[in-house]
């Protein structure tokens, strides 16, 4: 053993080895701890690193410890990690499921969802996939005016039925108002087509009780606002965007209204969803989101 | 309170609320291991809903016998680096015992001690060297330094050996040190 602290100007072994890291956080056996005591009392270097270390842990201690989202609110990582489930649960033969992002796209910026395979030439296939973006924006604008014009009304329909199990107040009735429109658009539209994929891909015979429940739950919270945006669309006079809308307010609505007891219920929405071709029709909404 | 393994039961059966149980009992865990290794809110939240997707897809391969917060560890570790590996593919070394040299000799791009100095604080000094850490030194860093966990227990939940965690440890402290020297901050020992 050298020790630098005896004179030489070698490292010294003990400090090379790791030993004062071990002693440090108390992983010496019994016999080595006593010796790197005695050690330390000689070996300067030694004792300068045990100093570092313990003022390292001070400084660290200090920091602020982060082990929950800002505000300590766990929902949107909770609903997140829900829809990214529920992809999987729709595609466990097909693809493996990806954390599903709900960041506004770079504005300006060419970005498909997939940004690794977007390919120049690919350019006038995207052109069609704009103009239903745009549309899809503009309807967006629409949606909040209606959004805030019909919470009145709502809330005076609420207070007029209390027994109705569907009856809200008109904040929580009216999301898009109290949100980014944007960022609504583009979640809104992400979480319905996972709805949408999974019930298309699911086994019938195969789907449990608690499953049908789960389903119905997502296909209810997500039917308020499609049907506003059908509305937004019928009343700018944009048919065709409408009738995607519809189409799959058609979907939410049959899957929300389903009891999971009948065998026959998720073959008819199956049906529904091909002889509708709304996953294709969903894929181009989703291509480019709500580029304005 | 239910076990763990009880939770993992029921959800690999398709209990929905099972799993979601698991993942309260876990999320503040998690998250702090990938905010002490991200550094930032948002990529943090990002390793998290990767380990907790990887959670469920894996939950009919885990074994009973398994300690969980170990299996979890190593997915987090794992999703760390993948994280890392996304977006720096330059530092894309990956987690082992043969690229382990590799590891100790590739710094992170972020900026240095003597860029850091100036804020005077000693905990940013460090934060900012902790950044420039390999993915492997840092991991072990972490669950070492604000884990506590014990070198075998860290060797254990990552698949290494104790030798190997135990030189990425010291490879660590001694990047810290030298940081601190390099920054001129006066951190005790004999001037």
């Amino acid at each position: 053993m050298s020790a630098a602290g005896e004179g030489t100007t070698r490292v010294c072994d003990r400090l090379e080895s790791g030993a004062v890291e071990l002693y440090f956080y108390d992983e010496l056996p019994v016999a080595g701890r006593d010796g790197m005591a005695s050690h330390l009392a000689r070996c300067r270097e030694c004792a300068a690193a045990l100093d570092d270390l313990k003022v390292i842990r001070a400084a660290l201690a200090l920091r602020p410890g982060v082990s929950a989202p800002p505000s300590g609110d766990w929902s949107n990582f909770m609903d997140r990690l829900d829809t990214a489930v529920l992809a999987h649960k729709g595609s466990q033969n097909s693809e493996p499921p990806k954390v599903v992002s709900f960041e506004p796209r770079n504005p300006g910026t060419l970005e498909p969802s997939n940004p690794g395979t977007f390919e120049p030439s690919n350019l006038r296939s995207y052109i069609g996939l704009f103009a239903t973006a745009a549309l899809l924006a503009i309807v967006t604008i629409s949606v909040v005016f209606l959004a805030r014009n019909r919470a009145v009304p709502e809330a005076q329909f609420a207070a007029a039925t209390p027994s109705s199990p569907d009856a809200r107040p008109a904040a929580e009735a009216t999301p898009i108002a109290t949100t980014g429109m944007r960022s609504v658009g583009e979640q809104h539209l992400e979480r319905s087509k996972l709805v949408v994929l999974g019930l298309a891909s699911k086994e019938p015979g195969e789907v449990s009780v608690s499953d049908w429940a789960y389903e119905r739950s997502l296909a209810s919270s997500l039917l308020n606002d499609t049907r506003l945006y059908r509305l937004a669309a019928e009343e700018r006079g944009l048919t065709s965007l409408a009738g995607v809308m519809r189409d799959l307010e058609l979907v939410l609505l049959e899957t929300s209204m389903a009891q999971g007891s009948d065998p026959a219920e998720l073959p008819q929405i199956q049906r529904l969803i091909r002889k509708r071709q709304l996953i294709q029709k969903m894929d181009v909404v989703n291509t480019v989101g709500l580029v304005p | 309170m239910t076990p763990d393994t009880d939770l993992i039961f029921r959800a690999a059966a398709g209990d929905h609320s099972a799993f979601q149980a698991l993942v309260e009992r876990h999320r503040s865990m998690v998250y702090r291991v990938a905010y002490q290794f991200a550094g930032n809110h948002h990529d943090a939240e990002d390793i998290a809903q990767d380990v907790f997707i990887k959670v469920y897809r894996s939950l009919d391969r885990f074994r009973q016998d398994a300690q969980l917060t170990s299996w979890i560890y190593r997915i987090v570790m794992n999703a760390c680096i993948d994280h890392r590996r996304r977006h720096s593919p330059a530092a894309s070394a990956p987690f082992g015992e043969e690229a382990e040299q590799r590891m100790l000799n590739t710094p992170e791009e972020a900026p240095g001690p003597e860029e850091t100095t100036y804020a005077g604080e000693l905990g940013d000094v460090l934060e900012a060297e902790i950044a420039r850490l390999p993915p492997g030194q840092r991991m072990v860093f972490i669950m070492r330094h604000h884990q506590d966990l014990k070198l075998g227990e860290i060797a254990s939940s990552l698949g290494l050996a104790e030798g190997t965690v135990k030189r990425q440890l010291h490879a660590a402290v001694h990047r810290l040190r030298r940081a601190l020297t390099t920054a001129n901050v006066n951190v005790g020992g004999p001037a």
